[in-house]
């Protein structure tokens, strides 16, 4: 006896199988008599929508059969369209899913968004947080990277006395460096610690040429990086890399994460991966209870 | 910005002229080696100072959050008088009301300092964030002054007629520009001077308590990112303190300018000063052991770590040390001891104490909340004022001193209640 019959003596045939699932199964004639609906439109769409999926039968033919008919038995509900479509006249809100499992903390995101932005010492758009958790031998090694949120309700913009600091419309939160006067009270108020100060520093010593030129951020060149000229003096924070979407790019730590750890993409498009995976389980934000509202969204 | 410190009580034989000359001498010291430091400020940005990006506010704001209490609780002292009519206050009232304008002005300095754009200064004016605590306050220091300085001139205006009529020179074009071209000397402008001082001082008490010192308070209490300072109950600290500063000050410019100029100081008007500013400082204890104890009680993390560094941090020693020992412990002692209260010395090195003891209260609501991170898994800041914070801070209060002895030479701050009976 081969080793498939030996299974079988322990097995019924399909049938008994079919047998028994068909017993729990209600009729489906039945089920739709009962529901407030058209039975044989339903029977109907049925068999052509078959056709449909063999070849035989368009989609738009199809449409076109069956949208008066549904147009009265669904009213406004059938004529609302795709509730996935996106709405044109919201326009584009960014927005970025990270997912710490697949986070090794290299810290690329890091060092491509100094390069990217040309940050000055102790200017950091993006960090990596990284710690040890957990007693030994249960230990285990976190990394966060950390832009900045972008937030909906942005605390910085709420406090800045000039409203230098302010929301974009694509989600983006933007400082204008031409009207900050440098109080610092939004790097107090950032409760991600996003910010940073622009203490005039610079890396020429150590590499040549760091100051014969600047990121063209929010679009606006600013030329080579000077003694007392803005964004000296000023607060600074990531952008999302707002030249590089401009021009179609993804943010540079999204386009260099080794892991691919990052998504980048539209939160007001429902079929974007960035929206799907927002909806994950998985899906969290960094301080929710401070109803910030961020746009970077973490999965654990 | 008292007079020449305590050595006068031990000098009584030096002569004014003297202690006025070291007075001059140390100011000018004083405000030229701030004006270095202000020099490298300005050449080097904030990067000659110790503020980083995780400690963002430092000395320079404790120092500004620290005179606008002394100014607000200045001005709610003169009202005392004003409003209230306590009389027996009535010969510190033009003092306090020119402290209040002195400490708002070295107050604004400060701001200006801590500003990384100094020159865009103005924008805080002309682009108005309504649900921005600190422009709203910019605006209230600004509508503050004005007060005050109109409740000042109200106050003193009949005084700089008569200086007008019987000084020469240059102090008779100064008291001219200053009287605004009034004349009158009538009792019944003297009465329409004290309505209007009255109608001031009604709109002055919630414009400095809600305004000006209540709203500072705010600026820190509405940060949410800090939990330490995210309280309801940080403001009203923030009016208590003020009140407990500026009542200390005066008692101390009080005495001390009296016995600079070897006229008799009241011991029953300081002791009355006294005890008010202990009932205040009580009342701020009381406030301040609620809120550490309720945000202790909450075992919440990051309360503990500030509240930890706070009392057992690197710097402790300006919690312990300024804060409650000289800040609460000595005055208290001093002004009910049996030994000590009936002693003007005494009194006066309690409200200097005081004084002392506040600008650490300062320091330690703006650096523990700082040095705990927002994110747990961040460097821990670290920060002690540089030379330069230091110096220039230095040189900024000597500027407010100069200001303050120059007022006090040139306009009539001193209530004499005979001259003013005989007028009206």
């Amino acid at each position: 006896m081969g080793l498939g019959d030996k299974l079988n003596l322990f097995m019924l045939d399909p049938k008994s199988y079919d047998h028994m699932v068909n017993t729990q199964v209600k009729d489906p004639i039945n089920v739709m008599t009962d529901s407030d609906y058209d039975m044989d439109l339903a029977i109907r769409m049925g068999k052509d929508a078959q056709k449909v999926l063999s070849g035989n039968m368009t989609q738009d033919d199809f449409h076109q059969k069956y949208s008066p008919d549904l147009k009265i038995e669904f009213g406004d509900l059938y004529a609302s369209g795709n509730a996935n479509t996106p709405d044109p006249s919201k326009g584009v809100r960014w927005g970025m899913v990270i997912d710490l499992a697949k986070c090794v903390g290299c810290d690329t995101c890091t060092v491509s968004c100094k390069a990217e932005n040309r940050t000055p010492p102790g200017v950091s758009y993006n960090v990596v947080i990284e710690q040890e958790i957990g007693v030994f031998p249960n230990l285990a090694k976190v990394n966060l990277p950390r832009p900045c949120m972008q937030c909906d309700k942005p605390p910085c913009a709420q406090v800045c006395p000039t409203r230098a600091t302010y929301k974009l419309e694509n989600g983006i939160v933007a400082i204008d460096y031409d009207r900050c006067i440098g109080c610092r009270y939004c790097v107090v108020a950032c409760p991600y610690g996003a910010r940073s100060f622009d203490f005039g520093e610079s890396y020429e010593d150590e590499m040549i040429g760091f100051n014969d030129i600047t990121a063209p951020e929010y679009g606006v060149d600013r030329g080579t990086r000077e003694k007392g000229k803005t964004p000296q003096g000023v607060v600074r924070k990531c952008t999302f890399c707002m030249h590089r979407l401009e021009r179609g790019e993804e943010p540079a730590c999204v386009e260099t994460c080794i892991g691919d750890a990052r998504y980048f993409g539209d939160l007001n498009d429902p079929n974007s991966v960035v929206s799907k995976l927002a909806a994950s389980p998985r899906a969290f934000r960094l301080k929710e209870e401070l109803g910030t509202e961020p746009r970077v969204i973490y999965l654990r | 910005m008292g007079l020449p410190g305590t050595n006068t009580q031990k000098q009584v034989s030096t002569s004014p002229q003297l202690l006025e000359k070291i007075w001059w001498i140390s100011l000018f010291v004083m405000l030229a080696a701030g004006g270095i430091a202000i020099f490298y400020r300005i050449t080097d940005g904030l990067a000659s100072t110790n503020l980083s990006s995780l400690m963002p506010w430092g000395a320079w704001i404790a120092f500004y959050i620290f005179f606008v209490g002394l100014s607000a609780g200045s001005f709610l002292l003169s009202t005392l008088i004003i409003v209230f009519g306590m009389e027996r206050f009535e010969v510190v009232g033009r003092a306090a009301l020119f402290t209040a304008i002195i400490a708002m002005i070295v107050a604004l300095t400060f701001v200006l300092l801590d500003l990384g754009r100094m020159d865009r200064f103005l924008n805080a004016m002309i682009y108005w964030n309504l649900t921005s605590i600190l422009a709203w306050e910019v605006h209230f220091y600004l509508l503050y002054i004005v007060l005050l300085v109109a409740e000042l001139y109200l106050m003193i205006r009949t005084d700089l007629i008569r200086l007008h009529q019987e000084s020469t020179g240059w102090k008779k074009k100064l008291y001219g520009i200053l009287t605004i071209g009034s004349t009158d000397l009538s009792p019944e402008s003297r009465l329409n001077d004290k309505k209007w001082m009255k109608i001031l001082g009604y709109i002055g008490i919630p414009l400095a308590i809600f305004g000006v010192h209540g709203g500072t308070g705010t600026l820190f209490a509405v940060v949410k990112a800090r939990v330490y300072w995210n309280s309801a109950l940080f403001p009203i600290i923030f009016v208590l303190s003020a009140l407990v500063s500026g009542t200390a000050l005066l008692t101390f410019i009080y005495i001390i300018s009296q016995k600079v100029r070897k006229l008799h100081v009241n011991i029953d008007v300081v002791k009355a000063l006294a005890q008010l500013m202990a009932f205040f400082l009580i009342i701020d204890l009381s406030l301040e052991f609620y809120e550490w104890g309720v945000s202790g009680y909450g075992l919440e993390h990051e309360h503990m770590a500030v509240l930890a560094t706070m009392f057992a941090g690197k710097h402790a020693w300006s919690f312990w040390g300024f804060q409650m020992f000289l800040g609460a412990v000595l005055p208290l002692y001093l002004i009910f001891s049996k030994r000590t209260r009936e002693s003007v010395t005494a009194l006066a090195i309690a409200s200097i104490s005081i004084v002392l003891g506040i600008i650490g209260v300062r320091f330690n609501i703006v650096v523990p909340a700082l040095i705990v991170p927002v994110i747990e898994g961040y460097p821990t800041g670290d920060y002690f004022p540089s030379w330069v914070e230091w110096v220039s801070s230095l040189g900024v209060v000597a500027m407010g001193m100069m200001l303050y002895t120059i007022g006090a030479k040139l306009l009539p701050l001193d209530e004499d209640e005979n001259e003013v009976l005989s007028h009206e």
